[in-house]
């Protein structure tokens, strides 16, 4: 009689199987073979929907193509690069897109952060309330530049009743060069605040209680203990917030699109929106490509720089 | 196959938007039409004449055709000239018929996105039965010369629906009578605003999308004698910010922006509508094709019948003042280069189809305006809408905008830079200067190497 096949090996942890395996599945497909079967989709259609229309667009940004004008696409060098990086236009538009960044994202980090430090600090109905601040993150762009845009109407908008009905007089969000932009950070704000409180929510659960006993037998204020225990612990964690508002806030198109068109003139319009002028009311393709490559480049320089400076947190 | 033969695009130089013209060349008669069930597809931007179009060429079309069904895809009007050069980019459209303004045509042409109709039309369509300029407007490229038609030109496309401006009036505050000249105008609705208290004085399109500001300053432009340009030489700077130019800003910026409603500055068709539907404007301006819901009881607060409407609202040709111009609004048909063959001669039998005598009189009784003479002096037309003598008596006083290669871009130019005129964001000469300036500068920068379209 033969004996049993073992049910474990030498190796802990590993179990032998007592079947044969199950007919049907090639003997020749290793574990890291199944592994690459079972990326390779992914892969692919990263490769096909990413890579190769960035580097695509790597291409053509050294050219004079247009899309609709179709023809070869001469190469031109940095003919593209340096007509962009030496525009007024552009330098424009980038102005309008650093203020609306800065006002925007720090808005949202003061509000995201206060709002998440007074939700922290309740011991009822926190998720409720939790949940109903996410509401905003969750609609469409579109949907609320839509709504935003009829609730700001000079004329008939709901926020010019109510600053009429306490005795103030209509404003034209829309229409001004200043309040147009100030709109479009407000509705962005109302939107994407959630996110950041979302964050710092999650860091200040984080931040171990024995930190807060031990600064109360210490007879510390609120404020000490904000200032040397709360800020402190989730700062790090605040910032990578605001990392990704800012990337977000940077290439910010929808919002523009639906509330102001970039107007009043070109008062509000954004590098993005400039882009998608350049790329299909003249069909400038290569000129588009290359402010796009800029654009990516901007930000993975800046971001590198704010993963050194968080990095540098971590270790301090 | 129909259409293989397409002739290299070689725009790019500069010198002429006519003499690189690529289309490919339409059959000069119809092939022969498929038996199968076949959905002749438009692409317009959504607005009540497309809905029109679809509901009246499937009752009528298919009476003819009855395998054939028609599907007017829509789009909104900020997104159209995307929609439909995209996929001209892509050389695949979902449309067999791409209805373009006016002024899209050069793009079209150059890029060889359209049929050239011109052998077509000389065995088919009754060029005699048209105003000429009506013609030249809605195909010919390179443009006509304004109210005339170069016979020697080639043709892209065929009047769909014409359109103009009207002046819509409020009978019950400023009197029965139009006023007749800009000046006018103007004090009649300085003298409304001031006696109607929570009515503006004029309600017409100020925002920055589509064309809305450009065609407001272009019509002021027009009435004050200025113009947009020498097109014999592709000048601008130096011709549109003339003195008459200066003046039309003026007027425009200074006389007529001071009578509209706060927060009117991104004005377009709908809201001018709305405005003067609930009563709020004593003067607007307004397409005559956008304008049928205005005598809708449903829409408006002025009446709850038409009759009650039309007692307080009147529609008058715009005034003049040093000329008699009007825009020129409207769309022409035109046939996709990459639709498939059978969809292409269907393409052309509806267009042979949709230009006869007996068709445009129906097609005006079903609240299109049509483009023959005929159909335009019919009673099927003129007792069709109280505007439709308004477009009748507008046609020999219409003026066009460019219509090169380079459009889109030039109109955004002029959009924008009139929207921050009117909306306080740059001092009205300022503006008039760079629209100058900027227009000019992408007239003559095909030749430039890198940066196009900044």
């Amino acid at each position: 009689m033969k004996d049993p096949a073992p049910l474990t090996t030498d190796h802990p942890g590993q179990v032998v199987s007592a079947t044969p395996p199950a007919p049907g599945r090639s003997r020749r497909l290793s574990d890291r073979g199944l592994a690459v079967a079972f990326i390779s989709p992914a892969m692919l259609l990263l490769l096909a929907m990413s890579v190769f229309p960035l580097l695509w667009s790597l291409y053509l940004s050294f050219t004079d193509y247009s899309a609709t004008r179709g023809g070869p696409a001469n190469f031109i060098g940095f003919g593209n690069y340096t007509a962009i990086l030496t525009s007024a236009q552009v330098h424009t538009r980038a102005l309008t897109t650093l203020i609306y960044v800065i006002g925007a994202v720090g808005l949202q980090t003061v509000l995201g952060f206060g709002i998440a430090y007074l939700i922290s600090r309740r011991t009822h109905g926190r998720g409720v309330l939790t949940t109903l601040f996410l509401v905003p993150m969750m609609l469409s762009p579109v949907v609320v530049g839509l709504f935003w845009r009829f609730m700001l109407d000079a004329q008939f908008g709901v926020v010019n009743s109510m600053l009429s009905s306490v005795g103030l007089g209509q404003v034209e969000w829309l229409t001004r060069q200043r309040t147009a932009l100030i709109s479009l950070i407000v509705v962005d704000t109302w939107q994407w605040t959630p996110f950041i409180m979302l964050i710092a929510l999650a860091g200040l659960s984080a931040v171990p209680k024995y930190l807060y006993e031990a600064a109360s037998i210490d007879r510390a204020s609120e404020w000490f203990r904000f200032r040397t225990i709360t800020l402190p612990l989730v700062w790090p964690l605040l910032l990578i917030a605001v990392m990704f508002r800012a990337i977000e806030a940077f290439r910010l198109f929808d919002l523009v699109y639906i509330l102001t068109n970039g107007g009043p003139g070109v008062s509000t319009e954004t590098l993005s929106f400039h882009i998608y002028k350049v790329a299909f009311l003249g069909f400038n393709t290569g000129t588009a490509s290359a402010y796009g490559i800029l654009m990516v480049l901007v930000v993975i320089v800046l971001t590198q720089f704010y993963l050194r400076y968080l990095n540098k947190l971590k270790e301090g | 196959m129909l259409l293989l033969v397409t002739t290299v695009a070689a725009c790019g130089d500069g010198k002429d938007d006519g003499a690189k013209a690529s289309a490919p060349k339409a059959p000069a008669t119809i092939p022969e039409l498929t038996k199968d069930p076949l959905t002749l597809s438009f692409i317009w931007f959504d607005w009540p004449p497309a809905q029109a179009l679809e509901t009246f060429a499937n009752a009528e079309y298919k009476k003819e055709r009855p395998n054939a069904t028609i599907k007017v895809n829509t789009v909104p009007n900020a997104n159209w000239h995307d929609a439909m050069f995209t996929q001209f980019a892509a050389r695949k459209t979902d449309f067999d018929i791409a209805i373009l303004d006016s002024q899209h045509i050069g793009e079209a042409v150059t890029n060889g996105n359209i049929l050239d109709l011109t052998d077509f039309v000389k065995n088919n369509i009754e060029v005699t039965a048209y105003n000429p300029y009506l013609l030249a407007a809605y195909g010919q490229f390179p443009q006509a010369e304004t109210g005339k038609r170069d016979e020697n030109a080639s043709l892209y496309g065929l009047p769909l629906l014409g359109d103009t401006w009207t002046m819509i009036y409020r009978k019950d505050l400023i009197g029965d009578k139009p006023p007749q000249t800009w000046d006018q105008m103007i004090s009649a609705a300085e003298k409304c605003q001031a006696d109607n208290p929570g009515v503006s004085g004029l309600a017409f399109h100020q925002a920055n999308g589509s064309d809305a500001a450009a065609v407001t300053y272009n019509t002021v432009n027009g009435v004050y004698g200025g113009n947009l340009w020498d097109a014999k030489n592709r000048k601008i700077d130096g011709v549109l910010n003339d003195a008459a130019g200066q003046e039309a800003m003026d007027v425009l910026v200074n006389k007529m922006k001071p009578l509209t409603a706060k927060g009117s500055g991104n004005w377009f068709i709908d809201e001018v509508n709305a405005a003067v539907a609930q009563g709020k404007a004593c003067i607007a301006f307004n397409w005559i094709a956008a304008s049928g819901g205005l005598l809708d009881p449903k829409q408006s607060t002025l009446g709850t019948t038409r009759e009650q409407i039309l007692d307080k609202l009147g529609f008058a040709t715009l005034p003049s003042q040093k000329t008699n111009l009007v825009p020129l609004g409207g769309m022409g048909m035109h046939v996709s280069a990459y639709s498939a063959a059978a969809n292409q001669a269907e393409a052309l039998n509806f267009m042979k189809w949709f230009e006869r005598a007996d068709v445009q009189k129906k097609w005006a009784a079903a609240g299109g305006v049509p483009s023959r003479t005929d159909a335009l002096q019919s009673p099927e037309f003129l007792n069709a809408g109280p505007f439709n003598k308004v477009y009748a008596d507008s046609v020999p006083r219409m003026r066009d905008m460019w219509n090169v290669p380079e459009y889109a871009r030039l109109v955004d130019i002029e959009n924008t830079n009139v929207n921050a005129a009117l909306n306080g964001a740059k001092k009205p000469k300022d503006a008039l200067d760079d629209i100058a300036k900027e227009q000019q500068s992408v007239l003559d920068s095909s030749n430039r190497k890198g940066g196009g379209g900044l």
